[in-house]
């Protein structure tokens, strides 16, 4: 209790006032001193990380947004869009930091890409560009969609601190981009056009069979080019006919179908892969390997006959 | 002119230039100190006595800042008790917080587009940045601390008594100002934390009755916080509450001399008010003795500051806010947890049996249109204010002292205690051991939550990259990932898991006991890896089910040094 009493009742004699009040400022100014000295090595730390945490920021953003058009390892899609992690694309890049601790990136091989469209600012500007607001000519029509446009000012769902992360992102890629023959390259401006076949004027009957295929949902996680169909779940159906013909002769479908009989022309195996989904389940989609039990198993009550006859037509006439 | 410089002349002939020149500049030196001139200043920095008449007392009738303070103060209240000095405290920390954040405000423009990278740019570009925005973010918590530690001690010395009334009354005002200053303030840097924070807070103003909505539009400047919510709340906390704040300083303080600083209550006689009555030998001049008294404590108070900022304090800067996700376990600032526990109180009436419980609300729903929400948020709330507000006009004892108030302090202690249970029940994670307010996912996303928060730093970002090996391992007690800092990581998740499976959470929810869990690490760039958890386990209705939560990692994000 005594002490206690001797603490609250303490008056501090005028010298150690000023003293103490001597000691604080010193300890002030020399913490001030001690930042001012130390603070621009550690403002470049910062930055550096602050970076960093822009580029996992950006990984995010990249797979709920990107990844399916561009691939999961930036590879690019088929019919959906060009691989970004591509050497031809993003270059290669070093990252090199000074004595003073500042990071910076130096560009090793810069991108072909630009080169070729003749965009003349930076790659990171390029990417922000397109993404924020899309492609705004078309120039090949390779490629089936129109590049959404992302940025909040056109609509889309992305605020600019996550497109600057997501191209954060993108560029980092060029530490060690993927050879160019592991990813799709877009073609060059004007090039293209041919890549496309002609397409062949359906049947009343496939044309009805497109009607069902639209109608039924079946867009929504498999694309087709040109009718507008753009999901990226189950895989294309861009040629579905020769596709089927294909699967029908490999040895994995032969070792793996189960529970119904062997598909022997492709429309039984595009019946089959329709009605029975997990009777043989394809290796690849555009996410990765293909998962079962996605695709709906309850097509065979959903769909009349006549529509379902007329599906298979149209999948086996694209070629 | 002319005249002038004659003058000047004049006087050098007679006395010499040396002497005249000293003589002009202790002229000026004695304006600028509104009274003492060279040698008086000299004699009060030795400590020498104050001659007679004594010059020291000059500058109180001549100039402005000494005219507001005392020209002396009884001997009585010198002492570290009664006052603590935190009156005091209180002002030097908002005279620091305006200093601070004006250096701030040069940098910060409040635009959504804006706000987040400015303080990134303050932290990563503008020298001394992150030193000042360490300092204004402690320095308005310990504000907070401060002003109410010297609200507690008027309180436990019964100063708020007559004639002292309205000084508390102002000094309410002042908490709430504090409080708002605070809250505003929050919103600025425009990361999740800020932006879910006050969310949660001016909700509850949609909630009033009969004016919820308007004064809800009138605050956010539309229905949800975004630009004009942000210019607004930036307005109240560089114009508004600053303003209110100083002009309510003025007056608490006017009054504060007025009446004196209150002597001790067992000095005083009962109900009578001494403290103006100084005897001389009792008085302590305020030049120089409480002068360097107060230096003494803002050097002390500054520097404490100055180093914490320097070495263990961090203002935390969270993700960009986004609107669209909420991130688990948004939280109030700590000074109004309370007010969030106010609002987990689940019934009108509590401790009540359910059933009648339930049928009270349903009462008052149906007749005055209030839910328990309602009226623990927004009506008991802001009453614990007005309480506060009339305390002095409602206390009926006119003795200060600790004997005669047995009743008024343990009422006093009750209310600190329910302040700080409700704090505890605002959390999420409750109140120990009774479990009150927690608030809590399934068993299998709190493991994740707890490794991998949605904010903020945890266990697997905090674990530097270099220590990941990519692959898949299977949580367990006895990893084997070739990692030392993986194996430990794992190890925790592993016990974490099993914890849950043996020990209910205050909602009566395990995790399934046969549960088992993967971490997954991936190379997705060079230099940046996604670290996955997975954990597999049955849910209540008996499904299987998966939870997955990941995160990516870049070697250089620097969480572990945080
Ligand atoms: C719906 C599919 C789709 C989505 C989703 C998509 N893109 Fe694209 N992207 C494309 C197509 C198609 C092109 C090529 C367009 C063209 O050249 O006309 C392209 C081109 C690009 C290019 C230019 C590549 C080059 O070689 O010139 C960039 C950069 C790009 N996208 C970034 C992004 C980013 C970042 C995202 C995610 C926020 C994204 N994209 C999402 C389809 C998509
Ligand atoms: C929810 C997404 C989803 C929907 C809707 C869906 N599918 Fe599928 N589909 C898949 C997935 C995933 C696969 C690959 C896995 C498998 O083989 O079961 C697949 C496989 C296929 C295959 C085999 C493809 C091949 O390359 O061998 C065909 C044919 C097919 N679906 C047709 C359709 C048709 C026709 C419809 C509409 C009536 C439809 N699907 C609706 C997801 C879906
Ligand atoms: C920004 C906030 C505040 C400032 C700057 C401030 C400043 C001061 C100062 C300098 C004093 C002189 C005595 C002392 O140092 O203790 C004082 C006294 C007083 N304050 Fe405050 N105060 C603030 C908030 C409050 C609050 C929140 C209350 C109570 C609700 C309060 C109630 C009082 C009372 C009753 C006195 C008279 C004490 C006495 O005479 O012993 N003040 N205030």
């Amino acid at each position: 209790m005594s002490i206690i009493k001797k603490i609250i009742t303490f008056r501090p004699s005028f010298t150690l006032r000023i003293l103490t009040g001597l000691v604080s400022i010193l300890i002030l100014l020399s913490v001030c001193t001690f930042i001012g000295l130390s603070d621009r090595t550690r403002l470049n730390v910062r930055a550096a990380q602050f970076e960093s945490r822009a580029i996992e920021a950006g990984a995010k953003v990249y797979y709920d947004q990107c990844a399916r058009c561009h691939g999961a390892n930036g590879e690019g899609v088929e019919g959906l869009g060009p691989g970004l992690a591509s050497e031809f694309f993003v270059g290669r890049i070093e990252l090199v930091r000074d004595e003073m601790q500042q990071q910076s990136i130096r560009v090793v091989v810069p991108s072909e890409r630009l080169k070729q469209i003749g965009w003349t600012g930076s790659l990171r500007d390029y990417i922000i560009a397109v993404t924020e607001s899309g492609i705004p000519v078309k120039t090949s029509n390779v490629w089936d969609v129109n590049h959404p446009t992302f940025g909040e000012r056109y609509g889309g769902p992305l605020r600019g601190d996550q497109i600057r992360d997501v191209a954060s992102f993108i560029v980092n890629y060029g530490l060690n981009p993927l050879p160019n023959d592991q990813a799709i390259l877009p073609p060059a401006p004007g090039e293209g056009q041919a890549a496309r076949p002609t397409p062949v004027p359906l049947t009343p009957e496939q044309e009805a069979g497109k009607q069902v295929y639209l109608a039924q949902g079946c867009a929504a996680c498999h694309a087709i080019r040109g009718v507008g169909a753009q999901g990226a779940i189950g895989p294309n159906m861009n040629r579905m006919g020769a596709v089927a013909a294909e699967r029908i002769a490999s040895d994995d479908y032969k070792s793996k179908i189960q529970g119904q009989p062997p598909a022997t022309t492709p429309e039984e195996y595009i019946r089959q892969s329709i009605l029975y989904p997990n009777a043989y389940i394809v290796p690849q989609c555009p996410q990765g390997p293909c998962q079962a039990n996605l695709m709906p198993r309850n097509y065979a009550q959903v769909i009349p006959p006549q529509d379902l006859d007329n599906l298979v037509a149209y999948l086996a006439s694209l070629k | 002119m002319a005249f002038v410089g004659q003058k000047l002349i004049k006087q050098i002939q007679t006395t010499g230039l040396k002497a005249t020149v000293a003589q002009r500049l202790d002229d000026a030196f004695t304006r600028f100190t509104a009274g003492l001139s060279w040698n008086d200043v000299r004699g009060i920095l030795r400590g020498d006595p104050p001659p007679k008449p004594n010059p020291r007392v000059k500058p109180h009738t001549e100039g402005f800042w000494f005219h507001i303070r005392p020209t002396f103060y009884h001997e009585a209240v010198t002492t570290l008790y009664p006052t603590f000095r935190l009156g005091l405290l209180s002002a030097l920390f908002f005279t620091f917080e305006i200093i601070t954040g004006i250096f701030l405000m040069i940098f910060y423009t409040p635009s959504p587009t804006y706000a987040y990278g400015n303080m990134i740019d303050i932290l990563t570009n503008v020298p001394f940045g992150k030193f000042m925005r360490d300092l204004h973010r402690l320095g308005a918590e310990a504000m907070v601390i401060v002003v109410t530690l010297h609200m507690v001690r008027t309180f436990v010395t019964g100063s708020y008594k007559k004639p002292r009334q309205f000084t508390w009354f102002t000094g309410v005002v002042l908490l709430i100002v504090t409080l708002f200053l605070s809250f505003s303030g929050y919103l600025l840097p425009w990361d999740q934390l800020a932006f879910w924070a006050v969310t949660i807070g001016t909700s509850m103003a949609d909630a009033v009755p009969l004016i919820g909505p308007e004064l809800n539009l009138l605050l956010r400047g539309a229905p949800d916080i975004g630009a004009g919510g942000l210019l607004r709340f930036y307005l109240f906390h560089v114009v508004l509450f600053p303003l209110i704040g100083v002009i309510f300083v003025a007056v608490h303080y006017y009054k504060v001399v007025r009446f004196g600083i209150s002597l001790p209550p067992e000095m005083e006689p009962v109900g009578e008010d001494n403290a103006r009555k100084v005897p001389p030998e009792k008085r302590v001049p305020f030049l120089p003795d409480i002068l360097t008294n107060e230096l003494m404590y803002a050097g002390v108070a500054f520097a404490v500051l100055a180093v914490s900022a320097a070495t263990w304090y961090s203002a935390p800067l969270e993700h960009h806010a986004d609107p669209l996700v909420t991130p688990n376990h948004t939280v109030a600032p700590w000074y109004f947890y309370w007010l969030q526990g106010l609002l987990k109180i689940p019934h009108m009436i509590p401790f009540l049996p359910t059933s009648i419980a339930v049928e009270v609300d349903r009462f008052f729903a149906n007749v005055f249109g209030i839910t328990p929400k309602v009226f623990w948020g927004v009506i008991v709330g802001p009453l614990m204010f007005l309480l506060l507000f009339v305390l002095p006009y409602i206390d009926p004892n006119p003795s200060r002292r600790y004997g005669d108030r047995k009743i008024m302090l343990s009422l006093g202690a009750l209310f600190a205690a329910v302040i700080i249970y409700l704090s505890l029940a605002g959390i999420p994670t409750g109140v120990p051991i009774t479990g009150f307010g927690y608030v809590g996912g399934d068993p299998a996303s709190e493991v994740g939550q707890a490794f991998i928060p949605d904010e903020g730093v945890g266990p697997v970002r905090r674990l530097p990259y270099s220590q990941y090996v990519v692959g898949s391992f299977p949580i367990n007690a006895d990893p084997n990932t070739g990692s030392a800092g993986l194996d430990s990581l794992i190890r925790d998740i592993h016990n974490d898991m099993e914890a849950r499976k043996v020990r209910p959470d205050p909602l009566g929810r395990r995790l399934s006991a046969e549960a088992t869990g993967t971490l997954e690490v991936k190379q997705i760039q060079e230099n940046l890896r996604q670290v996955i958890i997975t954990i597999n386990y049955t849910d209540e209705a008996g499904n299987p089910t998966q939870f997955k939560k990941y995160t990516f990692l870049h070697a250089g994000s620097g969480y572990a040094v945080e």
